[in-house]
């Protein structure tokens, strides 16, 4: 308190807070009375700070106790409500479908429509649901469109090097060459897709009414117009799910997915249910292709078996000559590329002018053997 | 008041304010019974819906306790807690004027009447008067030179921290206080040693 004795001016008072509570609240800890009585110049500067700060009160909002404590009792209820509607933001959807989730396979994104336990109480279609129909006829800049109709899956090879796999009974409707900035295609059934990355050309998957984006990566699309839901599963990397502007414009929610996560879109309500546990899941479980349970990441392993692991995965035949390439070991990582950089990763890693030759579901692989 | 005054004394802010961050339930309450009627009040300076103003500084305290992890370890509480108060009783204001763009807190004003209290009741005739003549002439004015002199005298903030309230710089803040305090003296013509006291605090 020895401070004070070198105020010499008003703001000194003002501002000094025992000074405040004695003037304002008649608490006088420091002796203010006495010292002020001390001098006659400093009474008088005492004086007119004082006469300032009582000038200068504002009226109290009359707070008593029990209404601060019931205000810190609403702010802890807040609090509760806060903390809770930021962890459902992180994770709520994924609480309700933790049960849906299997032991994943390569790092692959994978989204499909599924759900065959739902066939039989189908819903009657709405104005909400989009079907591939109506999405082609809205974007009908020149698609090319590719039906499978056998028993097998068929593999497509994309002007961008992307490759889909597409399951029978399945559409899959694509531009012969993607120009733009954006990279669409459009799908009825199911497929599974390996995008080449392009960072500068996002990849979009329009399925019934969802939207599914990625930069590059490989993941599976499966999506039939006459099922109640719209499945998408995540492999590797990272994909935007969000509904088709054409159903939803106010619902512009987008949901993210990381690799072995999911995400089931009903089509009824135009909800998303992202799962974040796929072994649980039992029709993700079943659904699972050869290409999601094949691992492609190949340590000193015989050419041969590269090749057998592709044709189990994409259903194709490749052709190479086996005395040549029989002695042939590699050790590469082929998982989250599409077919097409698959098999130019293989030849060139095999070198001596090794190529491929792409046709239909039929692949030439030429070559004089390994180094 | 007083109770409430001596108990607050006790605690340190900065102790308290370290403690909260670390998940210190009862520190988060100590600052709030403290500082939550002087925030309101301020509150209710700058803006005239009292019922919002409670809300206002509720929020405050709901995001200091919920973001706790991200908050500064130096801080002058009293100083951060009027700010945030400022800062958010303006973005309510801003949302009820949305065709208004202002995004600073410019767009709020001080509304608050410095008042006299009954108190003086206990002084002479003459007191009363002065006080009544000073609080006249602090009400008239402009309400920026208002708040920063409440802000400085009234809650004890240093000019630095009133500057980064009111947004603007030092010079700015202490011209507003200058200038608060120069009209002061200029009309305060009945009282000399005022008038060379006010002259010291502004030089």
């Amino acid at each position: 308190m020895q401070k004070r004795n070198k105020y010499t001016e008003i703001e000194d008072f003002l501002s000094d807070e025992s000074f405040q509570s004695w003037i304002l609240f008649k608490i006088d800890e420091d002796g203010w009375e006495e010292w002020t009585l001390e001098s006659r110049q400093r009474a008088k500067l005492v004086e007119d700070a004082r006469l300032l700060l009582l000038a200068m009160k504002v009226p109290d909002s009359n707070l008593s106790p029990s209404d601060i404590h019931n205000a810190l009792q609403t702010t802890w209820i807040k609090i509760e409500e806060k903390e809770k509607h930021i962890n459902s933001i992180h994770d709520s959807k994924v609480k309700t479908l933790r049960k849906y989730f299997f032991s994943g396979a390569a790092a692959i994104l994978v989204f499909g429509i599924l759900s065959v336990w739902f066939y039989q109480n189908q819903i009657s279609p709405k104005s909400t649901v989009i079907t591939y129909k109506e999405l082609i006829d809205e974007n009908s800049e020149g698609l090319v469109e590719q039906t499978n109709n056998s028993d097998k899956p068929q593999i497509i090879t994309l002007s961008d090097g992307s490759s889909v796999l597409l399951q029978p009974n399945s559409k899959l409707s694509y531009p012969k060459i993607f120009t733009g900035n954006e990279r669409k295609v459009y799908l009825s059934g199911e497929g599974f897709f390996e995008i080449s990355k392009n960072p500068k050309k996002p990849f979009f998957v329009y399925a019934n009414e969802i939207v599914t984006k990625v930069v590059g990566t490989s993941f599976r699309v499966k999506a039939y117009s006459d099922q109640p839901d719209v499945e998408v599963l995540v492999r590797t990397g990272k994909v935007r799910v969000k509904s088709n502007d054409l159903v939803a414009k106010s619902n512009q929610e987008e949901v993210v997915l990381l690799p072995n996560q999911a995400l089931r879109f009903l089509r009824s309500d135009l909800s998303f249910n992202k799962i974040t546990n796929i072994t649980q899941d039992v029709t993700l479980t079943r659904s699972v292709g050869n290409i999601e349970q094949l691992s492609f990441e190949f340590t000193d392993i015989p050419v041969s078996q590269i090749f057998q692991t592709i044709e189990q995965a994409y259903l194709v035949d490749i052709d190479y000559p086996k005395n040549k390439l029989k002695d042939c070991h590699l050790t590469t990582s082929l998982s989250d590329q599409p077919l097409t950089e698959k098999l130019k990763i293989v030849c060139n890693s095999i070198g001596n002018n090794t190529s491929f030759e792409m046709n239909g579901n039929q692949i030439i692989i030429t070559s004089e053997g390994c180094n | 008041m007083k109770t409430k005054f001596l108990q607050v004394k006790t605690f340190n802010d900065v102790t308290l304010w370290n403690n909260l961050k670390d998940g210190d339930e009862k520190s988060f309450s100590i600052l709030f019974e403290k500082y939550y009627g002087d925030l309101v009040n301020y509150g209710n300076s700058l803006s005239p819906y009292a019922e919002k103003v409670q809300d206002c500084v509720q929020d405050v305290f709901t995001d200091i306790w919920v973001y706790r992890n991200g908050l500064q370890n130096s801080v002058v509480v009293k100083a951060y807690l009027l700010s945030s108060v400022r800062k958010r009783i303006a973005r309510l204001h801003e949302r009820d004027h949305i065709f208004r763009k202002a995004t600073s807190t410019d767009a709020i004003s001080f509304l608050l009447e410095f008042s006299v209290e009954n108190e003086l009741i206990d002084d002479d005739y003459a007191t009363k008067e002065k006080v009544v003549y000073l609080n006249k002439l602090l009400n008239e004015l402009p309400a920026r030179q208002k708040e920063a002199l409440y802000l400085r005298y009234h809650q004890g903030l240093t000019v630095e921290q009133i500057a980064d309230m009111l947004e603007v710089n030092y010079q700015s803040a202490s011209n507003l206080l200058y200038r608060g305090l120069l009209t002061l003296r200029k009309e305060w013509k009945g009282n000399l040693s005022l008038i060379i006291l006010l002259s010291l605090t502004t030089c």
